[in-house]
């Protein structure tokens, strides 16, 4: 009773994309499937359920129950929505935004020859509050959590024997993500499912699976039980991986800032880079100084219209030279637009600014133009935060051409100084931000902000968006970068590890205020507020 | 040329017709031996074929084939200007509409809704009869109608561009909204430009024929396939080769220019790549 694989080889035109993969689905099981974007993961949850994008081709010995299947025969489609159940990662894509929840699981339901009355049973079985008026309301009228355990729902509908969940939290905040797949969890015991986890977060599914495969460029890189790969992981990256989300607890107190060592290696990881990561620590805070703030933000207020809470409300904070502040919060919690009102980028925000005792929020026009030369910023998104139709170099020197600062040519020596700054190569000007990962785009953002050589440097979820790797060598160069330029960073984030890396201090919001506010290291080792103390058990180790 | 290569082959085969179409329109009327105006008293109504009149002869024994060619000449060159003159305005209206955002943005649309409501023909004969006419008053007409739709797609993209985090970048690092517009929204906005100029050609091409046939185009004895139309339709019983050359003309214009849109629209479309595995589940089921 099992559902195996063996020799799975996914191509693309001759071109290998993965394997060969053999992998075993026991009944009860959890495994753990891990990787980085582009290792293979989805495309082994993809040839499972039959549903490969056309031009690639999948061939190994699929077998379900006893029963030899081929792949891609009428036997394979008939495993999938029946014996195989799948959870995807976008639920608000998943769901059909036109017709009620209700709707869709009864349609389910019926398809596979299940009473319609299960329907409400189902959405009792995920958990969710008031089922009854759920059925009659649309995806849109639910959160992100809410949505995920319908999508579940609908999987269980078919009563299927395995459940494929694809990055089934990655769209979801750390303590959200945990009560889903805890929901998914109590449910595979319940109804002895066979479970293939798939996430980038190895930490994540350690907590549940009881065997994982870390995938690595479409290759195995190591298998086994969850315990026995924590305790003694093989390869370097299945270290790192481990590595990357651990809470700088044991290192609180190190005089040493030990992230500004990094070696910025480029290009392909190869496992010396990996290993010449540091380990993260804790920033240790500066003695308060006598001057003036580099940055003063009073009483700081925005409110959405057609929303009735406020999503800042009466927030302050101050920001010295060489200070790294970051603020933390769930998605929602008010963090982003605290940063983007400090920046004057948001219509409708009130409260008063200063930068280095010039009022930001009394300059118009011109002058606050010429001001924001003194403020970088860097965005979480790396593919959209660069203009596709721009040259590296033009991205990475457009704030000298704005501020009219230097002539061509010392504005494309400037960008090539930058780009070495930031461990790329002055070469690398000539290409496209799309000849890039997102690692380097994310570098290529930076050096871009640093063009005017600013006071203040502000980071918007600037390493959410990347894989474990990239994300340590990002925050080890702002680190770095911090250190060298005596740069004031505002990093927000969603992410304790990431803050504790660049930040001195870390302010806590919820619900548009901040909840509290402190040291790296008080705030980790001895949170006072309820809210840090549920971020901090959101974690997995 | 490998552009031209990559491109479905109905496209391409569009282009190359549109492109023969606009050479022979430009120096087919040198190569063949009649002058489009002068009639020709000997050979009134002659037929097709007859004469070395290939196309036949009108009333007053003008050659069609040259008349035709000349037509649209007169035309394709309109229509091309007007779609220029549209695609310059309507872009720089709608892109800095969209990038303006906020109450321009509003204004800018209310003023885009007003020259929607303006009953176009009334307006465009009303400027036709009132001031002399010229080439130039029939581009701004045909302009004047063309843009709004333009103008509308170009306002919504550069709206989505204005959101994007490359265009908040630029504004956090100081940059002044003539800065933006032309650095990061312009360009950006350029290829869909060049497309709609594709649907905006047929459209200003079949407006000027209509207005030539309302006889508020060229004067006599210029010829345009509008004024060719209507010059044909009153020969109709008489010679009805005067009509249906012009008109065949005008309508293979039109055609081409409408499978050119279908093809692109389809290979632009990525959803409308079909899906293998989709296929093969139907040929299974």
């Amino acid at each position: 009773m099992t559902l195996s694989l063996r020799q799975l080889e996914v191509d693309v035109g001759g071109r290998r994309l993965l394997g060969p993969l053999d992998l075993d689905l026991l009944p009860g099981q959890c495994l753990g499937v891990v990787g980085e974007s582009g290792s293979g993961k989805s495309l082994t949850a993809l040839s499972l359920l039959g549903l490969l994008p056309p031009g690639l081709r999948a061939t190994g010995a699929l077998s379900c129950d006893g029963a030899d299947i081929a792949l891609g025969s009428r036997a394979h489609v008939a495993l999938r929505g029946r014996r195989l159940g799948w959870v995807p990662q976008d639920p608000l894509a998943a769901l059909h935004p036109l017709h009620t929840v209700g709707a869709q699981l009864i349609e389910t339901l019926r398809v596979h020859g299940q009473p319609e009355s299960q329907a409400r049973a189902l959405l009792q079985r995920v958990q969710l509050s008031e089922p009854d008026a759920a059925l009659r309301r649309y995806p849109h009228q639910f959160s992100g959590g809410q949505r995920q355990r319908i999508a579940i729902a609908l999987a269980l509908c078919s009563r299927p024997r395995y459940l494929i969940a694809d990055e089934p939290t990655s769209a979801l905040d750390a303590r959200i993500a945990r009560d889903v797949l805890d929901l998914i969890d109590t449910l595979r015991r319940e109804d002895h499912l066979g479970l293939m986890l798939i996430s980038h977060d190895l930490p994540l599914v350690g907590a549940y699976a009881e065997c994982v495969l870390v995938l690595r460029h479409g290759e195995v890189v190591e298998r086994g039980e969850t315990r026995e790969v924590f305790a003694h992981p093989q390869h370097a990256y299945t270290r790192e991986l481990i590595e990357a989300d651990r809470l700088p607890h044991v290192h609180v107190g190190a005089t040493e800032v030990a992230t500004a060592d990094a070696e910025h290696s480029f290009g392909e990881t190869s496992g010396a880079s990996i290993a010449a990561l540091p380990a993260i620590r804790l920033l240790k805070a500066a003695a308060p100084t006598q001057s003036q703030p580099l940055l003063r933000a009073e009483a700081m207020r925005m409110q959405y219209p057609r929303i009735s809470k406020p999503a800042l409300d009466d927030v302050s904070l101050t920001l010295h030279r060489g200070e790294g502040l970051a603020l933390l919060g769930e998605s929602g919690s008010g963090k982003s637009t605290l940063a983007r009102a400090v920046l004057r980028l948001l219509r409708g925000a009130q409260g008063r600014v200063w930068l280095d005792g010039i009022e930001l929020t009394a300059l118009k026009g011109a002058a606050l133009r010429a001001m924001r030369k003194r403020i970088g910023v860097v965005f979480q998104d790396p593919y959209a935060s660069l203009d596709p139709r721009m040259r590296v170099a033009e991205i990475v020197s457009e704030p000298l051409r704005i501020h009219g600062i230097g002539d061509a040519a010392s504005r494309l020596a400037k960008a090539g100084e930058l780009l070495t700054a930031v461990g790329l190569e002055a070469s690398m000007g000539a290409r496209y931000p799309h000849q890039f990962s997102g690692g380097q785009r994310q570098r290529i953002a930076i050096a871009r902000a640093l063009a005017c050589d600013p006071d203040l440097l502000v980071c918007d979820e600037a390493v959410s968006a990347l894989d474990a790797h990239h994300r340590r060598e990002i925050l080890a160069l702002l680190a770095t970068l911090k250190r060298e330029r005596g740069l004031a960073l505002l990093f927000v984030t969603h992410d304790l590890a990431a803050a504790a890396a660049v930040a001195e201090r870390i302010a806590v919001l919820e619900a548009g205020k901040i909840v509290e506010i402190g040291t790296a290291a008080d705030v980790l080792r001895n949170p006072q507020h309820a809210h840090t103390r549920a971020l901090l058990a959101a974690r997995y180790l | 040329m490998r552009w031209f290569r990559s491109l479905p082959p109905m496209a391409r085969v569009c282009l190359l017709f549109l492109g023969g179409l606009a050479l022979l329109c430009w120096i087919g009327p040198l190569c063949i031996g009649f002058d489009p105006h002068r009639p020709d008293w000997n050979a009134l109504s002659v037929a097709p074929g007859v004469g070395g009149h290939w196309f036949g002869t009108d009333a007053i024994g003008r050659d069609v084939l040259a008349r035709t060619l000349a037509g649209g000449r007169l035309s394709l060159t309109v229509g091309f200007l007007a779609s220029v003159v549209a695609l310059v305005v309507g872009l720089g209206f709608g892109a800095s509409a969209g990038l303006a955002g906020g109450w321009a943005e509003r204004l800018m649309l209310r003023v885009l809704d007003m020259f929607s409501a303006l009953p176009f023909l009334l307006i465009v004969i009303l400027l036709l009869t009132l001031f002399e006419r010229s080439l130039w008053l029939l581009l701004v007409a045909i302009g004047g109608y063309v843009w709004i739709d333009l103008a509308r797609v170009m306002r919504a993209e550069s709206a989505r561009l204005r959101e994007m985090p490359f265009m908040l970048a630029a504004t956090a690092a100081g940059a002044s909204f003539g800065q933006r517009l032309r650095w990061h929204a312009l360009p950006n906005l350029l290829p869909l430009a060049f497309v709609y100029l594709g649907l905006i050609l047929p459209q200003a091409i079949l407006v000027e024929s209509f207005l030539g046939f309302l006889g508020l185009s060229v004067d006599e004895p210029s010829a345009s396939w509008g004024t060719l139309l209507s010059e044909g339709v009153q020969e109709l019983d008489s010679a009805p080769w005067t009509l249906l050359f012009p008109a065949g003309f005008l309508v293979a214009t039109l055609a081409a220019f409408q499978f050119l849109g279908d093809s692109l629209r389809d290979w632009l479309d990525v959803h409308a790549v079909p899906r293998a595995d989709a296929a093969r589940e139907s040929a299974a089921a």
